[in-house]
């Protein structure tokens, strides 16, 4: 086994995924420890410039240009990164805990029988024993797991668990040639869908009043809808509520919705899943109203309420100015 | 065209729960906990059965865990199913996703499997991994995040979620794998006849013999795993907790937005 660590980029119709930069400081801190040198594979095509940006962080980026990879297929990638790791031997490969992240590395680790750690907020090397940390039981319990192998492993990042790379010179692209079948393809991509936006863009606001599972009923949105109004702020929501369709889905915080950052976020019976606080917690001021005190949402906010949104939140508008 | 569906549904303690650490440190203390579906695999069963119901077919449900497993399996049939499989693999925890994920594929392969289901993930430990390993043990192509799934062709077309909005649409062919989202459908209740009839079905067990192995730890992967602890999370201890009644906490919220200049007038 090597020392080096790969890191895969991600990249959608030119833009390097900013998440991936993050990865990349990650990736030389861990390549630090395994006295090797941090990598950056980046599979496309046509998107040189993407390299060419990786390699500004100051390390190696095997670039590899294939009509093929147009579009991210979980087959294309794999076959290619499978035989990469195979050439390379390299110590780790990251990948980011993205939607594409992890549909690529638990299928890879699969093919090319590597063990496989996912959604790590941390990941340091002790010999042949790789240790990750891990958010379990809703972000309330945190786990340290250790995988011991001779094989190279594969891990998935979580976004925002590392501070992004700086610049730095040294680095290089190196092209890698692809040679892929296009009929082991089995998975082929058809096209990439928009959603269509007929609604305001939460992402403008300077306030933004989300309100979660907490409020139990479509009927108390009424509430929120009328705190986010006295505060001259938009109604946001956690995806349980655009899932049950009582706000549309360009309302929805987190990963897979918008990213907010206003200058004050107020989560009214969210819990702070992942997926949610991904989207809101770079907001200027957090509050935070929740019945559950160990809820993650109060590691995120700056000022907590643990109470029933459903009892405070009249109270609040009785205070507050019409 | 009838498809053979074998839907993976996982048994997790209510995510709204308050945990505490094993004195040992390697798992929750888990003797007054209540268990449940997983959240994303409630879609995934609901998209399994409406699948059947468009198409023909049969949908296996399928889990990996102990006994207290078969309440879920039983309101799986009740939604549906046509027949409950449980692995006996008694780990309470099952941290070891690798090796869960073997042991499902080994089962899934001694069933008909044009098409395989997931969650995109389970609430309790959120690896997102499960779907996509099977898939690769299997060798079958897959979708993650799917939201939407036509059977054309002999094949699938699915719509697959990224970030921010966004969707890839993919043809697949069978068999195949896919990982539902959350909000894919809307999971219907079960009547109260099939939960009575449910409550009598038989459920299969699959023990390590009836996969051809001599023991579960005979299915485990390349690496050797182990929890070295679990923990509570580290205390970030920077939200100002206002607390006291109902009323004091709404009249000092107030009172700070005032300050800070959010309320006007």
């Amino acid at each position: 086994m090597g020392r080096d660590v790969l890191v895969v980029a991600e990249h959608l119709e030119g833009t390097l995924a900013p998440s991936t930069i993050e990865l990349i400081a990650k990736g030389r801190d861990l390549a630090a420890q395994s006295g090797g040198s941090p990598k950056a594979v980046v599979l496309g095509h046509g998107v040189s410039t993407v390299a060419e940006s990786i390699a500004g962080y100051g390390l190696e980026v095997l670039h590899v240009d294939d009509p093929a990879f147009e579009a991210y297929t979980a087959d294309g990638y794999g076959q290619v990164l499978q035989r990469l790791i195979e050439t390379d031997a390299p110590r780790l490969v990251l990948l980011v805990h993205s939607a594409q992240g992890y549909d690529l590395a638990p299928a890879l680790a699969a093919r090319a029988n590597l063990p496989l750690a996912t959604n790590c907020t941390d990941l340091r090397l002790e010999g042949q024993a790789l240790v990750v940390t891990r958010r379990l039981f809703n972000e309330k319990v945190q786990a340290e797991f250790e995988f011991a192998s001779d094989r190279p492993c594969v891990a998935t990042v979580r976004p925002g668990s590392a501070k992004p790379a700086e610049p730095s010179a040294g680095g290089k692209v190196v092209p890698v040639a692809a040679a892929i079948d296009p009929s082991t393809v089995r998975a082929r991509f058809l096209r990439l869908e928009r959603p269509s936006v007929e609604d305001i863009d939460i992402a403008a606001a300077d306030v933004v009043v989300s309100a979660g599972r907490g409020i139990q009923k479509k009927e108390n949105l009424a509430l929120v809808e009328e705190f986010a109004k006295r505060l001259g702020g938009v109604v946001g929501a956690s995806r349980p509520l655009t899932d049950l369709e009582w706000l549309p889905k360009t309302r929805q915080v987190g990963q897979s919705g918008k990213t907010v950052r206003p200058k004050l976020y107020i989560a009214c019976g969210i819990s702070g899943a992942m997926q949610h606080v991904a989207g809101m917690k770079d907001s200027g001021l957090i509050i935070a109203i929740n019945t559950d005190p160990s809820a993650p949402i109060f590691e995120v906010a700056h000022v907590g309420i643990v109470g029933n949104v459903l009892e405070i939140l009249p109270l609040i508008l009785k205070a507050l100015p019409s | 065209m009838a498809i053979g569906i074998v839907v993976c549904l996982k048994q997790i303690p209510n995510p709204d729960l308050q945990f505490q650490v094993a004195p040992d440190g390697h798992d929750i203390k888990r003797e007054s906990l209540n268990y449940r579906i997983n959240g994303a695999d409630e879609y995934a069963l609901e998209e399994a059965v409406r699948l059947k119901e468009k198409n023909g077919g049969r949908v296996v449900a399928l889990t990996a865990g102990p006994k207290r497993a078969e309440q879920m399996l039983r309101e799986a049939l009740a939604k549906g199913a046509d027949e409950a499989v449980r692995v006996a693999y008694e780990d309470p925890a099952g941290f070891d996703v690798g090796k869960i994920a073997r042991i499902l594929a080994a089962a899934v392969k001694t069933l008909p499997h044009d098409l395989v289901l997931t969650g995109v993930q389970s609430d309790d430990v959120t690896n997102s991994a499960t779907g996509g390993l099977i898939a690769g043990i299997l060798g079958i192509p897959h979708a993650s995040v799917v939201t939407k799934v036509v059977v054309q062709g002999g094949g699938l077309e699915v719509t697959t979620e990224l970030e921010g909005g966004l969707n890839r649409v993919y043809a697949l062919s069978l068999p195949a794998l896919l990982t539902i989202q959350f909000g894919a459908n809307v999971p219907r209740y079960a009547p109260l006849p099939a939960i009575m009839k449910a409550a009598r079905a038989p459920i299969k067990e699959l023990t390590p013999a009836a996969l051809g192995v001599p023991s579960w730890d005979a299915l485990a992967g390349p690496y050797t795993f182990k929890v070295r602890r679990l923990s509570p999370p580290p205390a970030k201890g920077r939200a100002e907790m206002l607390s006291g009644k109902a009323d004091d906490q709404a009249r000092r919220l107030v009172q700070m937005l005032r300050e800070k200049g959010f309320v006007r007038a």
